[in-house]
C-alpha cells in the first residue's frame, strides 16, 4: 500500500503540472458549478411557482361557492408534480413529461408545462445538468488524465526505470487509479458539498423521503462510474503500444458508449415497439366510450342495463322510487366505466412503455453508461417510474375526488332536480388537497435490477482484466 | 556479483545471445562492446528478468533473476542509454521518487548531498527535469544507484551521446562505485570508455562473446585493432 500511496502521490504531482489537465478540469468544476447553480434557480423557481399556484387552486377548489357536485367535478381543480430537490441534479424526464394536469370528471387530461416546449430545437441535443457533465464530460477529463499513464512511461523509458527496481505492473496500475480517482475527488469535491448543503437545505420541503440514503447511493453510483473509466483507460494505456493508440482507442469507445449507442437503442426501441399517436390513444378511448369495450354495448345499452339491474335489486318499478337519487349513481357508474376503459387503454401503452424500457436496461449489459443514466434518473425522482407513480397517484386522487362529487349527488339530492341542488364547502373541504411523495429508492431500485447488475458484472470484468494484464505483461515484449 | 550460465535468448529461429557464461565479480567493471544487434542489451535485459531466457540461467549474488524477481532487483540499479525521468518534476523529486519506490529513505539534504556529490549542479537540482542535459539526468542517475546503495550496476551504453567532459565525469563516478565494491556490467560502444573504466572487456559478436581480457592486458590501440578485426572480418 505503501507504494501505491507513492506511486499515486507521483501522478498526482505530474498531473497538476499539466496545463491541459489543469484546464480540463477548471473548465468541467465551472460547468459543474454552473449546472449546479442553474439547477438550483430553476429548481426554486419551480418550487416557488408550484407552492404558489398549488395553493391558489386550493383556495379556489375551497371558495367555489354552493354549486351542484357535478358541476363541481366538471369545474376541477390542477395538481402539480413537485419538484424534488435532487431533479436539480439530474433533470431527467421532467423537462419532457410536464409538471401539472387539470383533474376533471370523465376526462384524463394530459400533463401541461413540460419545460420543453419553451425552449429551441436545440433542447434535443440535452441541458446543461450536473449528471450531463458527470456523465459524458467527466469521462473525457479521465480520458485526457490516463491515456498515456502508460504509453508515456513505456515511451519515455521509465517505465524500465520503475520495473529495475521491482515495481509490479499490479502496483503502477493501482497508483495510477488511485492517483486519479484522488484527482476527481479534488476536482468535485466543491459540487459534492453544494449538492449536499442544498439538499440538508430543502430536506423538510421535499416530496423525496429518503434523501440522505439517495445521496449515499449518488455517491456510490458515480463512484463506481467513474472509477470504471479510470481503470477502462489506464487498462487501455496499459495495453496500448503508443499514446497515439490509446486515444484513439479511448475516444472511440466514448464516442460510442456516451453518444452512438444510447441514440442507437431510444431509436431501435421507439422503432421496434411503436407507440400509438395520442390522436390515436384518444380516439380510441373515445370509441370504446361510445359503444363499449366489446364494440356492441353503447351508453344508452349500458345505462338501460344499470337501471334495470337497480330496480330488480330494489323491488322498484321506476328509478324515481329509489332511496337514492340515480342520477348521481348512473354519473358514478359511468365513470367507472370510463376509467375501466382509460385503464385498458393505457394499461397497453403501459406495456409498450415497459418494452422500450426493458430493451434499454438490456442493452445497459453492454454498456454501463446507460445503467449510470437510468439509475441517475432514478435516484433523482425524474425517472419514468416515478412519473408513472406520480401518474397513478394524480388518477386515484382525480378518482376520489369524482366519486365523493357523484355520491353525495346520489345521497343527497333528488331524481330530476339535478341543477336544483348544491352543496356547499364542507364537501368542497371534504376532498383533502393533493400531496405527493416519491417511492423510496430502495422500491424504485426494484425496477432497475439488470442495471445493478450490469454495473456489477463490468466491475468484475474490468477488475479481471486489470489483474490478467498484469500479470501477463512484461516491460519488454518477448 | 553477476553471473550468467549459458544464458541463451532465442526469438523464434534468431537467436539473441547464444550461450553466454560470464561472471563480474564485486568491485569489477565489465565492460561489453560489441556493434549493434550483438546481444549487450539483450544480456542487460536478462539480468533486470525484463525478458525470460529460452536456455540457461542469469544470477545476481547467486539469486536466480527469474525466480528471485524481486529481490535481485533490490541489488542493483539500472542506468539505460537515455536515462528518462519524469520531466514535470525536479532532479530531486525524481530521486526521492525512485527512491522511494525502491524502499530507500532519506531526507531533502540528504537527497541534495547525493545528487552534488555525482556530479549535478546545485542550481539545477530543484529545477524540473525538463531543463535538463542528457549528462545531467544521467547523473541523476548515478545518484540514484549510490542512494539505493546498489551492489551490481548494469548500464546500458550511458555514455552514448555525452560530451567528452561529461563521459569523463560519469566515468569517474563508476570507477567510485566501483572502489566501493561494486560489480558492473555496462554495454557500450565507446571504446576508449570501455579500456579507462573497465576492468574486464569482452567483444560480443551476433549474439556471441568471442572474446574477454582484463583491461590492462591491452593498449587501447590492440583494443581497437582486435574490435575492428572482429566486427569486420
Amino acid at each position: 500500500m505503501r507504494l501505491i500511496s507513492l506511486i499515486a502521490w507521483k501522478e498526482i504531482k505530474t498531473a497538476l503540472r499539466e496545463k491541459l489537465v489543469l484546464a480540463l478540469g477548471g473548465i468541467i468544476v465551472l460547468l459543474l458549478g454552473l449546472s449546479l447553480f442553474a439547477g438550483y434557480l430553476n429548481y426554486e423557481q419551480q418550487q416557488t411557482i408550484i407552492t404558489q399556484t398549488q395553493e391558489v387552486k386550493r383556495q379556489e377548489w375551497l371558495n367555489q361557492g354552493d354549486k351542484h357536485p357535478h358541476i363541481a367535478a366538471h369545474y376541477g381543480t390542477f395538481v402539480f408534480k413537485p419538484k424534488t430537490v435532487l431533479s436539480l441534479f439530474d433533470f431527467g424526464l421532467d423537462t419532457y413529461t410536464g409538471t401539472s394536469v387539470y383533474l376533471e370528471a370523465h376526462h384524463q387530461h394530459e400533463f401541461m408545462f413540460r419545460p420543453a416546449q419553451d425552449h429551441s430545437s436545440m433542447i434535443r441535443f440535452g441541458e446543461l445538468s450536473a449528471a450531463l457533465v458527470l456523465q459524458i464530460l467527466m469521462p473525457l477529463l479521465i480520458i485526457f488524465l490516463a491515456f498515456a499513464s502508460f504509453t508515456r512511461e513505456r515511451e519515455s523509458g521509465t517505465l524500465k526505470l520503475l520495473m529495475s527496481q521491482g515495481v509490479s505492473f499490479q502496483t503502477l496500475t493501482w497508483g495510477k487509479i488511485l492517483a486519479y480517482g484522488a484527482i476527481l475527488a479534488v476536482f468535485l469535491f466543491p459540487f459534492l458539498m453544494g449538492i449536499m448543503l442544498i439538499s440538508v437545505g430543502e430536506f423538510q420541503q421535499d416530496a423525496i423521503p429518503d434523501v440522505a440514503i439517495r445521496l449515499l447511493l449518488f455517491a456510490l453510483l458515480y463512484g463506481v462510474y467513474l472509477f470504471l473509466f479510470i481503470a477502462f483507460s489506464v487498462w487501455v494505456s496499459l495495453c496500448s503500444s503508443t499514446g497515439r493508440n490509446a486515444l484513439l482507442t479511448l475516444l472511440s469507445s466514448w464516442i460510442f458508449l456516451a453518444i452512438l449507442m444510447p441514440k442507437t437503442v431510444v431509436n431501435l426501441s421507439e422503432n421496434v415497439y411503436q407507440l400509438p399517436s395520442m390522436r390515436e390513444f384518444k380516439a380510441a378511448i373515445e370509441e370504446d366510450k361510445a359503444n363499449g369495450l366489446d364494440g356492441k354495448s353503447t351508453r344508452s345499452i349500458r345505462m338501460a342495463r344499470l337501471e334495470k339491474e337497480y330496480l330488480e335489486k330494489y323491488g322498484m318499478d321506476s328509478v324515481q322510487q329509489l332511496p337514492f337519487n340515480f342520477e348521481g349513481v348512473s354519473m358514478q357508474a359511468g365513470e367507472e366505466y370510463n376509467n375501466k376503459i382509460y385503464d385498458y387503454h393505457l394499461g397497453k401503452l403501459r406495456k409498450i412503455f415497459q418494452q422500450q424500457n426493458r430493451l434499454g436496461s438490456m442493452a445497459s449489459l453492454f454498456n454501463p453508461f446507460l445503467s449510470v443514466q437510468h439509475l441517475s434518473m432514478a435516484l433523482s425522482g425524474t425517472d419514468p417510474h416515478t412519473f408513472i407513480h406520480f401518474e397513478d397517484e394524480v388518477e386515484d386522487y382525480r378518482r376520489e375526488l369524482v366519486r365523493k362529487m357523484n355520491n353525495d349527488m346520489a345521497e343527497n339530492s333528488h331524481y330530476g332536480e339535478f341543477y336544483g341542488y348544491k352543496a356547499g364547502s364542507e364537501l368542497w373541504a371534504e376532498v383533502e388537497d393533493f400531496s405527493y411523495q416519491t417511492p423510496t429508492a430502495l422500491a424504485l431500485l426494484k425496477h432497475y435490477w439488470i442495471e445493478v447488475i450490469s454495473l456489477a458484472f463490468w466491475l468484475g470484468i474490468i477488475l479481471l482484466l486489470i489483474f490478467y494484464t498484469n500479470r501477463k505483461l512484461k516491460p519488454l515484449y518477448g | 556479483m553477476l553471473k550468467a550460465t549459458n544464458l541463451t535468448k532465442k526469438y523464434g529461429s534468431f537467436t539473441a545471445l547464444n550461450g553466454l557464461d560470464l561472471l563480474v565479480k564485486d568491485g569489477e567493471i565489465f565492460c561489453l562492446l560489441g556493434a549493434n544487434g550483438a546481444g549487450k542489451s539483450t544480456t542487460i535485459n536478462l539480468f533486470l528478468n525484463f525478458i525470460e531466457p529460452t536456455e540457461g540461467e542469469a544470477s545476481i549474488n547467486s539469486l536466480d533473476v527469474t525466480q528471485y524477481g524481486k529481490e535481485t532487483k533490490q541489488l542493483l540499479s539500472y542506468i539505460p542509454e537515455n536515462l528518462m525521468l519524469y520531466p514535470n518534476l525536479t532532479g530531486l523529486e525524481n530521486l526521492d521518487f525512485f527512491c522511494g519506490v525502491g524502499n530507500k529513505k532519506y531526507d531533502k539534504e540528504q537527497l541534495e548531498t547525493l545528487l552534488y556529490q555525482s556530479g549535478l549542479q546545485p542550481d539545477f537540482i530543484h529545477k524540473r527535469v525538463s531543463s535538463y542535459s542528457k549528462g545531467m539526468r544521467q547523473k541523476v542517475g548515478i545518484a540514484l544507484a549510490r542512494a539505493r546503495e546498489a551492489s551490481v550496476l548494469l548500464l546500458d551504453e550511458p555514455t552514448s551521446g555525452l560530451d567528452p567532459k561529461a563521459s569523463n565525469e560519469f566515468s569517474e563516478l563508476l570507477l567510485d562505485m566501483k572502489e566501493k565494491g561494486v560489480a558492473t556490467l555496462m554495454a557500450t560502444h565507446d571504446l576508449f570508455r570501455a579500456k579507462v573504466t573497465g576492468t574486464h572487456i569482452g567483444i560480443m559478436k551476433e549474439g556471441v562473446l568471442i572474446e574477454r581480457f582484463a583491461s590492462d592486458e591491452v593498449s587501447f590501440q590492440d583494443l581497437e585493432k582486435l574490435y575492428l578485426k572482429h566486427m569486420y572480418n
